[in-house]
């Protein structure tokens, strides 16, 4: 499903070069769960964006289905997201002014689905992350474990084929947290592909896969099953 | 999708009622003061075009330059509206109008004083749109001693409209015959009568003299006609009615009369430019000028860009707040164009709510701004069907206007960056929000000069000495009621403890009897050089102590000298216009009847220091009073502290010579009235630029609010490193006050240069003096300065833990 061969990221500041991402190359097939592990400043999170199509490389090439994407500009790459990727953060992302229900619908708004049917598949999906009582609530009503499931319940409502989740446990309590990895599970399970940026040894027991990244590059992979 | 755009943009501006309500209170404020200035200009503008032909008619206009003299009149000769009907194909139509001043009508038993009344030609409703209600139009004016009212006349005398056949009398006299009953005047007309009296019942108005002005003359052209064309036969025509006038009055030909550098022209004037443009000698009314719809439509303007750059510095400023909305927005497959739609429909919800609030405020203030500008605008269904349109344009333009800067910055956002919290320092888009924080105050600290330079000449022409001295004397207004007695209520009034004196003069200083005349310094010569063309007053013995005029020369006149029938006193003017650094001895001579083979022999026995009478528009023109009797108004100076048991006195003592009314009025509020224009727009010149000083102020509070908040963390830090209140407040404040400074330095010339300007326009005015502007400079600073300070102790203040933690 991707499959990234010496990617390259650079930052620049005024006067210092930081190379983010150093000649990557990894590829993930449909229907695993990877988890992306290293200490702060490896690269982790850099990778994640660009694989999110939030970010551009600066050298390397990016197939994702198939399709050679790295230099696809904002627009292009835009569409190919709303219809392929779900993103769960760290600090879940809701927005405040909309309601849970509100927040899930979103990009399904985007992506043009009709009012009837975007009622239909919000229900669904609120239904089965246990969150439907709350569909009325803002965010700021919620706990965080809740605020997380109605983060990935917006994820997942477009029935993306790959969720990128980016410490998503990293502002919960732990049984919170082992809720969320639960949920993730099952998503892949029923087959959906997901790349998780963790921290967590813990978490990243979830996954089939572990890549650990170093100063931009892929140092150790650790199959799980 | 755009539900949710709304739903959004809704909750977003209820979250943040604070910065919701500055800028909805902002826009509202600006655009009611807008509304407000343009009602005003649009009924300014609109003066005379319910004239259904207005873009037909024309006034005549005279320009007269005699020797050192130049005069423009809005009044013509006599004969002039019928010649240039028969004259001209051209010509469809002419009337004349003729003010009549006053009148008494009889109610009753009473005699009411009419100022609104005028003589008029049959064709004034041809020419006018003045829709008759009752009566023939066609004939209203054609037979003597008819005359035209107004409904609300009608309504006054008769408590009925439908009175042609019923009589009038006037001045006590009877057989004035109503024989129409016509709409009111409209207010946006240049004259307003309430009395149209036939022209045939006026002698004079047969007279076909062509060296005379006092006629208002407009005439009606077919249509397709050139009026340029018809101006350009006027120096023929002119010179073929008037030649032989000129040479059996004034013993010469036009060519002598125009080689002594004196003119004589007509021109014509589109009645739609009467009110703005046309403020000349022998006007019907009071006009305005087409300067202060400008300087009006440009405060206008000003108003409402500080209030859209308020919008925009709040909302780029918010900007820090909203960057994570728009990360994950774009996270979730929004286009930039959603986002600009989204936030534009932000903008146009607020504008919305803002123009609904600036309508009603509109509406609701209109009084207070009628009095204040001395205007009866109406909002009615006329209205609506321009104001409508306009507030929707207004709602669109403003609303992008004020929305477009924070749509494009927000909307550039890249996820990622907002997202990792790498904008949070969020205060972006700096560099423009100080251009429009200068901008904004460049404009208020323009305005406050500009309010300071027109108080301070309003000020001036307050307490300016005129030459005279208008306190504490009464006029009375109609002494020429008493016909033969005025010599005995003089003296009698005179006589009254608490009075110090009395004169008997129809010229007054504050009045409007004015009269020309043509002296010569020889006997023998009508030379052009030797003319003088100057206010020529009739004045008794007592006029200059009354009024408290100084003679710098010579002596008054006295009833003892029995030459003083042939004795002038002179004004300084005069004297420099005659050329005479010692006037008193010299002789002047005077044309007898207009006939020059008889002159009359005048000697100077005295210089009155120059005094104003004309507006401080202009200069002081040369003044010769003659020792002649005139028993236009009685003018009694008092000094008494029970005023109201004086004036009852003098009341009584006028009953027992006459029953007419009395009619009085004190000299200095007859001085305000002359200048009461100019004070009404100095005063909305001051309440608008305190407006948009106020709206400029909301913003700067707003934005220092969001620096405040930005910068929190900074403040925390600093303040656990030991930074006093004091160093953060002073910190908070710099980069505001320093763009302040740099509004100054922007602002101050071109408020200079444009007040130098305005002050032309006044023959007698102040200089405008640095400490002026220092004034303005430091307001502005110490506004701004109050403005922030207030919310940067706020934020020194704040307890560094609770800052920090925040991270």
């Amino acid at each position: 499903m991707i499959k990234i061969t010496d990617l390259e990221k650079f930052y620049r500041t005024e006067e210092v070069e930081t190379i983010a991402l150093n000649k990557l190359s990894m590829e993930v097939r449909k229907g695993e769960f990877v988890a992306i592990m290293g200490p702060s400043g490896c690269g982790k999170s850099t990778l994640l964006n660009i694989l999110g199509m939030l970010d551009d490389p600066d050298a390397g090439s990016y197939i994702f289905n198939d399709t050679e994407v790295a230099h696809f500009n904002e627009r292009k790459r835009a569409d190919l997201r709303k219809h392929n990727i779900g993103f769960v953060f760290q600090s879940f992302n809701l927005i405040d002014e909309l309601t849970v229900f509100e927040n899930v619908e979103l990009p399904l708004i985007y992506t043009g689905v009709a009012a009837s049917e975007r009622v239909k598949r919000v229900e669904a999906v609120l239904d089965k992350m246990q969150i439907m009582h709350r569909r009325n609530h803002y965010p700021q009503q919620l706990s965080g474990g809740q605020q997380q499931r109605v983060a990935i319940a917006r994820a997942v409502v477009n029935n993306p084929k790959l969720i990128l989740a980016d410490e998503p446990t990293g502002n919960l309590d732990s049984s919170n947290g082992n809720e969320v990895m639960e949920l993730l599970t099952d998503l892949n399970e029923q087959g959906t592909t997901i790349i998780m940026v963790t921290h967590s040894e813990h978490d990243a027991r979830y996954s089939h896969r572990i890549i650990r990244l170093l100063d931009g590059h892929t140092v150790m992979e650790n199959i799980m099953i | 999708m755009f539900k949710n755009y709304l739903k959004t943009a809704f909750r977003s501006l209820k979250r943040n009622k604070g910065f919701t309500a500055i800028n909805i209170l902002g826009l509202a404020l600006g655009l009611t003061a807008c509304l407000l200035i343009v009602l005003y200009v649009v009924n300014e503008l609109s003066f005379d075009r319910y004239n259904t032909k207005a873009d037909r008619i024309y006034r005549v206009n005279e320009d007269l330059k005699l020797g050192n003299n130049s005069v423009q009149y809005a009044v013509c000769m006599p004969p002039l509206a019928q010649t240039l009907k028969t004259d001209f194909p051209e010509v469809e139509n002419a009337v004349r109008l003729k003010n009549a001043y006053s009148i008494h009508v009889k109610k009753g038993s009473e005699n009411i004083l009419e100022y609104r009344v005028a003589f008029a030609d049959p064709s004034l409703f041809d020419v006018f749109t003045l829709p008759m209600i009752n009566g023939n139009a066609s004939t209203a004016l054609k037979e003597p001693n008819s005359i035209v009212i107004t409904e609300t006349t009608a309504l006054k005398y008769f408590n009925s409209t439908n009175v042609v056949g019923k009589s009038l009398v006037i001045n006590d006299q009877g057989g004035f015959k109503v024989t129409g009953v016509i709409k009111d005047v409209p207010k946006t007309s240049h004259f307003n009568f309430d009395f149209f009296i036939s022209m045939s019942s006026f002698p004079d108005s047969k007279s076909d003299k062509w060296l005379r002005s006092d006629y208002n003359t407009y005439v009606l052209f077919r249509k397709g006609a050139d009026p340029k064309k018809l101006e350009a036969q006027f120096p023929a025509f002119l010179r073929k009615y008037s030649a032989g006038e000129m040479q059996s009055d004034m013993k010469m030909s036009i060519d002598d009369f125009e080689k002594g550098g004196s003119y004589f022209r007509m021109n014509l004037i589109p009645l739609t430019d009467i009110h703005l443009h046309s403020n000349i000698s022998g006007e019907l009314g009071a006009n305005s000028s087409a300067q202060y719809i400008y300087i009006f439509s440009a405060i206008a303007l000003f108003i409402l860009l500080i209030a859209c750059v308020n919008f925009m510095n709040l909302s780029t400023a918010r900007s820090a707040n909203r960057a994570r909305e728009v990360g994950v927005r774009k996270v979730l497959g929004s286009s930039r164009g959603n986002l600009v739609i989204q936030f534009l429909a932000e903008s146009n919800m607020i504008t919305l709510v803002s123009t609904i609030i600036a309508l009603f405020a509109t509406y609701a203030l209109l009084p207070a701004f009628n009095q204040l500008a001395g205007k009866e605008i109406s909002i009615g269904l006329g209205t609506f069907a321009w104001l409508l349109p306009a507030s929707l344009l207004i709602i669109l333009i403003v609303g992008f206007m004020a929305g477009s800067y924070p749509a494009l910055f927000l909307s550039g956002f890249q996820p990622v960056n907002v997202l990792k919290g790498k904008l949070s320092a969020g205060f972006k888009g700096g560099n423009l929000r100080n251009f429009l924080v200068v901008f904004q105050f460049s404009i208020s600290i323009f305005l406050i000069i500009g309010t300071l330079v027109i108080y301070n000449q309003l000020n001036y022409i307050q307490s300016k000495n005129l030459g005279y001295n208008r306190n504490q004397v009464l006029v009375i207004k109609n002494a020429y009621e008493l016909n033969t007695h005025s010599q005995t209520f003089k003296q009698e009034v005179k006589q009254l403890p608490g009075v110090s004196d009395a004169t008997l003069s129809g010229y007054l200083p504050t009045g409007q009897a004015r009269n020309t005349s043509i002296f010569y310094k020889e006997a023998g010569t009508t030379d052009q050089k030797n003319a003088i063309f100057p206010q020529t007053w009739s004045i008794d013995e007592d006029y200059i102590k009354t009024l408290g005029m100084k003679m710098i020369a010579g002596r008054e006149f006295s009833t003892s000298m029995a030459t003083d029938s042939s004795a002038l006193i002179i004004n300084e003017t005069a004297a420099r216009f005659l050329g005479m650094s010692n006037p008193v001895g010299k002789l002047l001579y005077q044309s007898v009847d207009g006939n020059h083979e008889h002159v009359k022999a005048y000697q100077i026995v005295g210089v009155v220091k120059d005094f104003h009478f004309n507006s401080l528009h202009e200069n002081i023109a040369p003044v010769i009073m003659r020792f002649n009797y005139d028993n236009g108004n009685v003018s009694v100076r008092v000094n008494s502290s029970n005023l109201p048991a004086l004036v009852n006195q003098i009341k009584s003592k006028w009953s027992s010579l006459t029953s007419a009314h009395f009619e009085y009025s004190f000299m200095d509020q007859d001085f305000e009235a002359t200048y009461r224009s100019e004070q009404r727009i100095g005063q909305i010149f001051i309440v608008f630029t305190s407006l948009a000083i106020l709206i400029a102020c909301l913003g700067l509070f707003g934005l220092a609010a969001y620096a405040a908040e930005q910068r929190t963390k900074e403040i925390g830090i600093r303040k656990v490193l030991g930074a006093s209140v004091s160093v953060i407040v002073g910190l908070l404040t710099k980069d505001f006050l320093k763009l302040i400074l740099v509004a100054i330095v922007i602002s101050t010339p071109l408020a200079w240069y444009f007040m130098h300007k305005w002050l032309q326009d006044f023959a007698y005015r102040v200089n405008i003096h640095w400490y002026t502007v220092a004034i303005a400079a430091v307001t502005a600073m110490l506004i701004a300065f109050i403005t922030i300070s207030f919310q940067s102790i706020k934020a020194a203040l704040t307890n560094p833990v609770k800052s920090l933690k925040n991270e």
